[in-house]
């Protein structure tokens, strides 16, 4: 027992992803700040030519925190817990050392490379896989290497199970690289006919076949990026942080299986009333709401695990974060269901609802998770105490405050232009032109641009906070085992 | 069997992909065995409309714009009768959008003309008070790049067997073909618009981005 | 292969997943919570994996139990 307290964990990687987690994060919400206000401002959109517009923006917004900050969350907190709960050091192998970095380094060559191509415009217009085939080989190759890292970790593992949290990673990595190739094939055309950009292509399959495949993608994107890997995170920080043993191990196993299971038939959700066949349809309305049951079981998992230990909240902002992201979880897979209810949709689709409901999931859970998973790695990496803990408790109530802002004016914004588009006057006529169902939003618009602009100013206090923590808190001697201590 | 699994990361990895990529299989993968039909007198896009659809996609219209009327009687009454899958046969990639910001488009061409989209494009809240759109100004000034329109046009009937140059359908021929036959189509468009620079430049050989994007909406019927 | 055998298929495939599902979740299920009251597994035990995550921190389950005895003696 004494002589592995010669090696120690590994950071290095999980450092380098954290910092791009941040700087990610940063840029997109910036984007998407700029965009929310964009649409209750709409002179904002000619400030830079071609190159501000709200189209050239969204995907870049979309993205950079997709693949931007969520990836890099998922990457830090990976070359973090994987070691710790495989119980390995990455030091123990060099080979696994040098695959962390390449992944690294492509990965932050591979970013670059879509900034500056979505703002160029070089898309090819599928929602959240717009990069064309030079950019999809990269991210196959970063992926590849992610693989090696994941299951080379495991390969020379001392704990003979996997714990949880490593199921989740897998899964993440399977199901993506899955998704991710599938819906991206397409033919390069400059190799068929031989002129035109180089890096044109045009997508494999056609019309309805498309929009099927996409929405696959799209629906299981938000699964295997948004859901799983936050689970993984969410069943190892809130633990640990807390000090309490998950609340039922056996539960959690089951709603992996749950997860896995329905999650892929739910995708026909996004294609209500469309082209696509009816009993896709109606499959994926079905499907939706079984979703409810793995998604609620993992999400009441989590709050179970605090039975007894409310206390905590008062005590340790981490674990505010920990309980509302799980709260917010259940929230939105609540909400999904709904939406998918076919006279819903009806009514829903084409609107703000939509977004709105996005940011549910991806601001209150996704955004608090990772957020709160830095958190609790800072002290340990840097070897430091947080900065400041009253900045993290203002922190909270700021983006708090600011997700509430959000998501109430969009269900408004969302249900009033719905049932403007809809709605007749005594002769059957239309009784609104579209502009007036435009107007009608303004305030609304503006209301969740400044509840972004709450988030994002969270997010700033949060990068300084990490940044104060990893350059001049006060050091610790010995790695905290539960609670992270904070000034 | 399920410990088994539990402890066996390499088998537990396929079971995990198994069960994500039956649903896959069964949903999605048959629906490839026949491909998209199109309808009757469904046609595919001309090389200028290729074009005009790729400045469409480069400034993601379709993030604000759908391209799918539903069968409901207030999208019939607003934007004419409701999609058909047929229609978007040759449509590579869909454009269905997923928030109607702005109005929907799937017919688009049946109601605007090419003056109304000129002033349109140059400042939106001039013709439409209130509008939310930017101003595409910038796309008097940029050229449309019919070469890779034509080399899309090219690889999809290579590749995908699009019928071109079939009877009754667009002709696409050699690129020199092509080119002249974008012109042609061109001329009718700019000979509608006012923008000096526009006609100028289409003298001088150079079709701009607003003139084929302006093609490919009024082909949207 | 005509489209209405790969419709059929399709509809076997999809009453297959249902049956396989609800069986092996049930089957799943019942072997979780009846290994845990014989005693042969006690599935929450794992969930230390996360709390006593140190590398000096003691093993839930040893990989190889024999190499570590090994490691154990040269200790």
């Amino acid at each position: 027992m004494q002589s592995s307290n010669a090696i120690n964990y590994d950071y290095t990687i999980a450092k380098c992803f954290t910092v791009a987690t941040i700087v990610l994060g940063i840029v997109g919400m910036l984007v998407g700040v700029i965009i929310a206000f964009q649409l209750a401002f709409p002179e904002l959109s000619n400030l830079a030519g071609e190159y501000g517009t709200f189209g050239r923006l969204r995907p870049l917004h979309t993205d950079a925190v997709a693949f931007g900050f969520t990836a890099s969350g998922i990457f830090a907190t990976w070359y973090y817990v994987g070691q710790r709960v495989l119980k390995v050091s990455m030091a123990e192998s060099k080979f696994l050392m040098f695959i962390g970095r390449l992944h690294f380094w492509i990965y932050i060559l591979t970013v670059a490379a879509v900034v500056v191509s979505l703002l160029m415009g070089i898309t090819t217009s599928k929602e959240y896989a717009e990069f064309e085939w030079p950019i999809d080989i990269a991210i196959v190759v970063l992926w590849v290497l992610w693989g090696v890292s994941i299951f080379g970790l495991i390969g020379i593992r001392r704990e003979r199970v996997l714990y949880i949290s490593v199921w989740y990673y897998i899964a993440t990595f399977l199901g993506v690289a899955m998704l991710y190739l599938f819906n991206n094939m397409e033919v390069p055309t400059y190799f068929i006919a031989g002129m035109g950009k180089w890096y044109h292509s045009v997508s494999m399959y056609a019309g309805s076949n498309d929009a099927m495949v996409q929405w696959w993608y799209g629906h299981n994107a938000v699964a295997f990026v948004f859901t799983v890997p936050i689970i993984a995170m969410i069943y190892y920080f809130l633990p640990k942080e807390s000090g309490q043993p998950i609340f039922s191990y056996k539960l959690s196993l089951l709603s992996f299986w749950g997860l896995m299971f329905v999650y892929l038939w739910a995708g026909g959700h996004h294609l209500l009333y469309s082209t696509v066949p009816d009993w896709v349809q109606t499959m994926g309305s079905i499907f939706s709401i079984i979703l409810i049951l793995p998604s609620w079981g993992s999400a009441i998992n989590m709050l179970l695990t605090m039975k007894g230990e409310w206390g905590q909240l008062k005590e340790n902002p981490l674990v505010k974060f920990y309980v509302l992201a799980s709260t917010f979880y259940m929230l939105s897979t609540l909400e999904g269901p709904i939406q998918a209810i076919k006279s819903v949709n009806a009514l829903a689709h084409f609107t703000d609802w939509i977004p709105g409901h996005v940011h549910d999931g991806t601001l209150g859970w996704v955004g608090f998770m990772i957020i709160g998973a830095i958190f609790h790695m800072a002290p340990r990496m840097f070897r430091r105490e947080i900065y400041s803990k009253k900045l993290v408790e203002a922190q909270f109530w700021l983006q708090t405050t600011g997700i509430v802002m959000y998501f109430t004016s969009m269900w408004i914004a969302g249900i009033t232009q719905g049932m403007m588009w809809r709605a007749t006057d005594q002769y059957g006529n239309l009784a609104y032109s579209f502009i007036d169902t435009v107007e009608v939003l303004h305030p609304y618009w503006t209301l969740r641009a400044v509840g972004g602009l709450f988030f994002l100013i969270g997010v700033f206090m949060w990068a300084y906070n990490i940044y104060k923590t990893a350059t001049s808190s006060r050091a610790i001697e010995k790695e905290p085992q539960y609670a992270s201590p904070m000034a | 069997m399920f410990h088994w699994l539990e402890k066996n990361p390499f088998f537990f990895a396929v079971g995990v992909f198994l069960v994500i990529a039956y649903a896959g299989i069964v949903t999605i993968l048959p629906d490839f065995m026949e491909s998209a039909r199109p309808l009757k007198g469904t046609k595919p896009y001309t090389t200028l409309q290729i074009a005009g659809r790729q400045v469409y996609i480069n400034n993601s219209c379709n993030a604000c714009h759908s391209q799918l009327i539903r069968p409901f009687k207030s999208e019939t009454d607003r934007y004419g009768k409701y999609s058909l899958s047929g229609e978007y046969a040759y449509d590579r990639p869909f454009l269905w959008g997923s928030r109607r910001t702005g109005p929907d488009l799937h017919r688009v061409g049946n109601y605007r003309t090419t003056d109304w989209h000129e002033n349109h494009m140059l400042d939106p809240a001039a013709v439409v008070p209130g509008s939310i759109m930017p101003k595409y100004g910038f796309m008097f000034k940029k050229s449309a790049d019919l070469e890779t329109a034509y080399a899309e046009a090219y690889t999809v009937k290579k590749v995908f067997n699009v019928p071109y140059d079939k009877p009754g359908m667009p002709k696409l021929g050699s690129y020199d073909e092509a080119k002249k036959a974008a012109y042609k189509e061109a001329g009718k468009i700019v000979a509608g618009m006012k923008n000096q620079d526009v006609k100028d430049a289409y003298k001088n050989g150079d079709i701009k981005e607003i003139v084929a994007l302006i093609a490919y909406l009024n082909g949207l019927k | 292969m005509d489209m209405e055998l790969i419709r059929s298929l399709q509809g076997w495939g999809y009453v297959a997943m249902i049956f396989g599902l609800t069986i092996g979740f049930y089957a799943y299920i019942y072997h979780l919570y009846k290994s845990q009251r014989d005693g042969t597994k006690d599935y929450e035990k794992y969930s230390n994996m996360a709390l006593n995550d140190d590398l000096s921190d003691s093993l839930v389950e040893e990989k190889y139990p024999q190499d570590n005895k090994k490691d154990n003696e040269e200790r």
